[in-house]
């Protein structure tokens, strides 16, 4: 009888899949590095913001107009985010810090985005999506994908989307500010009431007539 | 992790462990290379070719036959038509003259086994060996052969290494590779001494096993398999000669070859049961504690992953088509505005990782199957085996395992 063959199988079999296991957590934490990485260059990129609005407190809008101050990298980040909250699962330590600093930056972008458009009479277009992957809400799934859509069809549409059961004071904040208690998905477009419950994307399109003011992927802009 | 998810992680652990069994076997000892040695003695044998409606490749299985390098006063053939309702015995009459032939005819029993242990009332030779009538032989196959019973006196039977005859559509390309890796494997299971099947085309066994084990038996239509099964369990000898080579028509439908596995995968099964107590039987040595127990792990396996990923991917359908239907998103086939990040796009889980490995060692085992026969597999044989194979094998192994637990008789030509 071969036991030592055996053996020796066992633990090259067991090797391989330390190895598997090793090569998958290395490609996990490289994820967690670019995306931390992402959002500190979004953070500097706010700060940087705040700091130019200040600053530009005396000059005219059409310099705020020219230079497009806020961040584009947000929406990307989203999409590296939920990657990694596939592979290391939504309850993984590092991911709901990434997710609170990702909820924060939003946020900051958010009131930016009030700020500028108040200083400079701007008519943003944009979307506070609250969601849940905690269970309760079956339909979360979907209104992602017709905010995905949405976002790729309108490039100037901003989507702010939250967690909405992350334990962020800031986020609660702006939960309890809007009153968004009710059954999710929630919207809240352009500042107005919050919308409860999904809603499918010609419906969405209805309750947004602003989003004819916008340019579509396929138009040619300038 | 869900448990669906766990199970497939076992399910790579059973092919991982055999896969790095077999390498660890191969590195220890590697197949010797073919000398052109001949024989010290040469036995007299007679090469029993059962067979049933076999008219179109009768003639040229006995030409394989008759053009072997063998002194013919030793070598004889013996044709037994297993109740033909073809040309099958017009065929066979090709050979009526030929000192070295005898012929046949009897009324066909159900199996194949029943004509195989005609065929040894008819016979008196020393060595007796059987061939399909769908089969051939290469000149040397039958010395390489009596070599290894020459070398050692306690050899009761030998496997030869099968190839595929003339592999020409997208099936019989795919069993090429298939072919290719039991080369590989059948040896290294040689070396631990667990061969499970001694099969049609060529096997080759030393009169005296029969009067020590008994003459041949229906077993489930897999009286090759039971025939191994039983020199193990009577703690005889048997070795896969990979330096002798046989070829073999395979099933060119998918119909046929599916029936053709469902009987092969059934007769596993039902010899398992019949011989239970092998299982994890130290007395048994490796064919009761790896090669049988591996076996029926792998069956399982099969079944389970095949399962698993035809509901993982229904429900995926299902799910997008809800989607669809529920969002009024239109479908898009337009490519991502911006390049995709390769972090983020490539899939690099440990289930990834660990499906590379597998497909990288059954890769190395198939390369070193090649060398061991010398047979040139094209790209489209290995594509089609990857693609195809996962798809059609679990059909026969669903039939198979749903045959056993209804006991439904199926003939031994379907």
């Amino acid at each position: 009888m071969a036991w030592k063959k055996y053996l020796l199988t066992l633990v090259i079999t067991a090797a391989i899949f330390a190895t598997a296991f090793y090569a998958a957590w290395r490609f996990n934490q490289a994820r967690i590095a670019d995306i931390a990485a992402t959002e500190q260059s979004i953070s500097i990129d706010i700060l940087s913001s705040e700091t130019q609005f200040d600053l530009l407190g005396n000059l005219d809008c059409k310099t705020i107009e020219e230079n497009d101050i806020l961040s584009d990298e947000l929406n990307s980040l989203a999409s590296r985010l939920s990657v990694a909250e596939q592979n290391l699962g939504s309850d993984n330590k590092q991911v709901i810090l990434l997710k609170k600093q990702y909820s924060l930056l939003q946020i900051k972008d958010y009131l930016l985005l009030e700020q500028i458009s108040k200083k400079c009479n701007l008519k943003p277009v944009y979307i506070l999506y609250f969601y849940s992957n905690a269970g309760d809400c079956a339909q979360c799934g979907e209104a992602g994908q017709v905010l995905t859509y949405l976002r790729q069809t309108y490039p100037g549409l901003r989507v702010y989307s939250f967690d909405y059961n992350l334990d962020l004071s800031a986020l609660k904040t702006l939960e309890s500010l809007y009153k968004v208690s009710g059954p999710l998905p929630a919207y809240i477009i352009n500042g107005r009431a919050p919308i409860f419950g999904f809603k499918p994307l010609d419906e969405l399109q209805k309750i947004m007539p602003e989003l004819k003011t916008l340019a579509t992927s396929t138009t040619p802009t300038n | 992790m869900d448990i669906g998810t766990s199970g497939i992680y076992v399910c790579l652990f059973l092919a991982v462990y055999f896969e790095v069994f077999l390498l660890i076997s191969f590195l220890e000892k590697r197949p010797s290379k073919k000398t052109k040695a001949l024989p010290t003695r040469y036995p007299s044998v007679a090469i029993l070719v059962p067979c049933w409606n076999k008219g179109d490749t009768l003639a040229p299985t006995i030409d394989s036959l008759l053009e072997m390098e063998y002194p013919k006063d030793k070598l004889s053939i013996v044709i037994i038509d297993d109740g033909s309702t073809d040309n099958t015995f017009e065929a066979a009459q090709k050979f009526a003259h030929n000192p070295q032939v005898k012929i046949f005819q009897k009324k066909n029993e159900g199996s194949k086994y029943s004509a195989l242990n005609f065929g040894l009332e008819h016979s008196d030779s020393e060595l007796v060996g059987c061939l399909d009538a769908d089969s051939f032989v290469e000149k040397d196959a039958l010395i390489e052969m009596v070599k290894a019973f020459n070398d050692d006196p306690l050899i009761m039977a030998a496997a030869p290494a099968m190839k595929v005859h003339r592999p020409r559509n997208i099936l019989e390309l795919m069993q090429s590779v298939e072919y290719t890796f039991g080369i590989f494997y059948k040896k290294m299971f040689d070396n631990i001494n667990a061969i499970s099947v001694l099969p049609g085309p060529f096997s080759i066994y030393r009169r005296t096993l029969f009067s020590i084990v008994g003459p041949f038996r229906k077993a489930h239509h897999t009286e090759d398999m039971e025939m191994a099964f039983r020199i193990h369990v009577n703690g005889l000898k048997l070795v896969n000669v990979h330096t002798a080579f046989v070829h073999t028509n395979v099933p060119k439908t998918v119909g046929a070859l599916i029936r053709q596995r469902t009987r092969w995968s059934r007769g596993f099964l039902e010899n398992s049961r019949d011989y239970s107590y092998v299982y994890f039987n130290k007395k048994y040595g490796n064919f009761g504690m790896l090669a049988l127990p591996l076996g029926l792990a792998g069956f399982i396996a099969g079944l389970y992953t095949a399962g698993y990923a035809a509901w993982s991917l229904s429900s995926y359908f299902i799910s997008k088509t809800y989607s669809l239907w529920q969002t009024h998103v239109p479908i898009s086939l337009s490519l991502p505005t911006q390049p995709p990040q390769w972090l983020y796009v490539i899939d690099t889980s440990m289930l990834t990782f660990l499906i590379v490995f597998t497909l990288g060692m059954m890769f190395t085992a198939i390369f070193i199957g090649q060398r061991i026969s010398g047979t040139k597999l094209t790209l489209v044989s290995f594509v089609s085996y990857f693609l195809l194979y996962g798809f059609v094998a679990p059909f026969w192994l669903a039939r198979a395992g749903w045959d056993t637990v209804l006991s439904k008789e199926r003939g031994w030509l379907t």
